[in-house]
């Protein structure tokens, strides 16, 4: 039962980082936090359940599919919304937040109740060490090391990391040299559409997808950020997966009734002991 | 003077105010979001279509009645607030109620407030006792559909080796505190006992020990998308076993959660459409006026909603306008005939409507009935 546990709780966690990475994404180049990347998730997976539906595609392609729509939808957002919003940190948070219930409310006209999506990863079912999982599952572990590797090659080799790097670093510097601004923040939104998007059609197959199913794993994205360190994607990657790991652990061996509240207590230790996360680093202010 | 002015204005506006609302308000509470929503549509359906019904045919007494729906989120602490609203609301009447412990908690509100409350969508046998005055619940209660399946499990089945998995909430606790004690009086005891939350999507840990327990049949007392999610994935692991439930299997979002893996599925329902000529012209009518939306029509839920106020509620309000107590004092007396239900209906001493519970079968994409052959 153990390996059963500890591969479910991979899964799951993988899921967290995946979405966190949206927040990760966002507070390093501008210092604040969408709380509507759990929703972003949930649209993204209704996204992926209308085109697989419609053209029938296959998984790779899909999730391709979804990831440029989702950026592209990132890119507009960006531009009509956020853009106002980033003057004020207040201001951009609770806007945020009200995003996020547009889109809750948006997907629920058309989809009220919670309703099954394709398989597009197979039905085949894998045993490893005495679990048994579906195959979607080893499409999630393999999808996260891919993205990270990816993210990684893209902000330590391109020219267009290098400039969002530089932007998360300094604004004012970037600008100074060079960087354009503006467009390096728009692509940093659509890059944490895409990446909660695709988290999204990842976790579609595995169970039902329904209007509410956002809200949670936002939250529990967002513990996994912190908790790993807002301004750093491999602390948040981590920060996932140990958060995962431990509610399963907890739902097996304790009691079901308390996972949920493992990602909470998580974050509410992590701001009290160690706000700036496991491998967070507290940015120097030059006085 | 100007004071003057102004109180004469708002006492004016008050006092308009007041007759403008000679309709009756019926109010009606369910998850709308939530784990309930898939039953919360069914619930809304069934009222909106016997309001419509009502108001066209000139309504109660002369007046319209005026519906006014509530979302609690499927949520207890959310349902009393939903409740509460609806009490500020001015409503005369509750018809709705969906899972036990929401209306647990709702009606205590109700209670408080002396509205009378009739409850289509809980089954927990502690919400009709005799200390809830105002309270009335048409479906029947788990104390009854849960024994019915022990005894079809180990009768007409012929189950040996039955497994349950049930929700933590008031309906999965009671249903299998019945259940087991049904079994028990048979000579059974169950090979294995797990629970879940409503909102769990992983049910491998539980599954594990089940399939180690080898069971012919499982029960499963819990709701949508648990439950399909339950069986789908206990298929995958290449659990055999049938599966057997009370109510909250009642859904026809099951099938569709779940085509392969709820087929042979043996349930206590609320409302089967061959039973009579009259409930299948009534399902026929229903699923033409809700198909085509984003909203699937439910009839299994829709039917109590929609008998328990067409022939129960509305004429009570016709009789008795809106003074509640002559309207529950009505309703406790109420001896009829509902469709799909044989023989004549009446509500016990706690406001229980006394019924046989109907067994069917997940056959192919519907709820089919089941024979015990």
């Amino acid at each position: 039962m153990l390996a059963q546990i500890l591969v479910g709780g991979v899964a799951t966690g993988c899921i967290y980082a995946i979405v966190g990475l949206g927040f990760t994404l966002v507070y390093r180049s501008m210092r604040m936090v969408n709380f509507a990347q759990g929703q972003i998730f949930m649209a993204g997976t209704f996204l992926g359940l209308v085109i697989a539906d419609h053209f029938k595609l296959p998984a790779v392609p899909l999730i391709l599919v979804v990831g440029a729509a989702a950026f592209v939808i990132g890119l507009i957002v960006e531009k009509l919304i956020f853009r106002r919003l980033y003057h004020n940190h207040e201001v951009f948070v609770v806007g945020s937040i009200g995003l996020g219930i547009v889109l809750t409310n948006a997907i629920r006209i058309f989809f009220p109740e919670p309703v099954p999506f394709p398989k597009v990863f197979g039905t085949g079912i894998v045993t490893f060490g005495g679990a048994f999982f579906q195959i979607s599952y080893v499409w999630v572990v393999g999808l996260t090391v891919l993205l990270v590797l990816g993210l990684h090659v893209l902000f330590a080799y391109t020219k267009i990391g290098r400039g969002l790097r530089a932007v998360a670093a300094d604004t004012e510097m970037a600008g100074a040299v060079g960087v354009d601004v503006r467009k390096s923040i728009a692509q940093t939104f659509g890059l944490s559409f895409a990446v909660a998007a695709i988290a999204g059609v990842l976790i579609g197959p595995l169970y039902f997808v329904s209007f509410d199913m956002g809200d949670m794993i936002g939250l529990k994205a967002f513990s996994a950020a912190v908790f790993g360190g807002i301004n750093s994607i491999p602390g948040t990657i981590m920060g996932g997966v140990i958060i995962g790991l431990l509610e399963n652990l907890a739902g097996g061996y304790v009691s079901s009734s308390y996972k949920d509240l493992v990602a909470f207590v998580i974050l509410l230790l992590t701001l009290l002991v160690r706000p700036n996360g496991l491998l967070g680093s507290e940015t120097p202010v030059k006085v | 003077m100007k004071q003057l002015l102004a109180s004469v204005a708002a006492l004016v506006l008050l006092a308009a105010a007041g007759p403008a609302s000679a309709e009756v308000k019926l109010g009606v509470i369910a998850g709308l979001s939530g784990v309930g929503t898939s039953y919360g549509i069914g619930i809304r359906q069934g009222a909106e279509m016997a309001v419509k019904e009502i108001n066209d045919a000139g309504g109660v007494g002369g007046q319209k009645i005026d519906l006014v729906v509530v979302d609690d989120a499927s949520n207890p602490a959310q349902s009393v607030t939903a409740m509460q609203r609806l009490v500020s609301d001015g409503v005369d009447i509750v018809v709705g109620g969906w899972g036990s412990s929401q209306v647990l908690a709702n009606m205590e509100v109700s209670e408080r407030a002396g509205i009378p409350y009739v409850i289509v969508g809980a089954t927990n046998p502690n919400i009709t006792t005799e200390k809830n005055r105002w309270s009335f619940r048409v479906i029947q209660t788990d104390s009854v559909m849960a024994k019915q399946i022990a005894e079809s499990a180990v009768g007409p089945l012929k189950m040996k080796r039955i497994a349950v998995m049930n929700d933590s909430n008031d309906y999965g606790v009671g249903n299998r505190e019945v259940f087991v004690a049904a079994l028990k009086k048979l000579g059974l005891e169950p090979v294995e006992v797990q629970s879940f939350q409503s909102s769990d999507k992983d049910f491998t840990s539980q599954l594990a020990r089940i399939r180690a327990a080898n069971p012919d049949g499982i029960a499963i007392f819990g709701t949508i998308p648990a439950a399909p999610a339950i069986m789908n994935q206990a298929r995958d692991f290449g659990i055999k076993a049938r599966f057997i439930g009370t109510g909250g299997l009642a859904n026809e979002n099951l099938i569709t959660l779940a085509p392969k893996a709820s087929q042979g599925t043996v349930l206590t329902t609320y409302f089967d459409e061959d039973v009579d000529a009259d409930a299948k012209a009534w399902a026929e009518r229903y699923v033409k006026e809700f198909s085509g939306g984003a909203q699937t029509p439910r009839p299994v839920l829709a039917a109590w909603e929609y008998r328990a106020i067409k022939f129960i509620v509305a004429p009570c309000l016709a009789k008795n306008g809106v003074d509640k107590a002559k309207v529950r004092d009505c309703i406790a007396g109420f001896k009829g005939k509902l469709f799909a239900l044989p023989g004549e209906a009446k509500f016990d001493k706690t406001g229980q409507l006394e019924q046989e519970p109907v067994l069917v079968e997940v056959r192919g994409d519907a709820f089919r009935g089941f024979k015990a052959n």
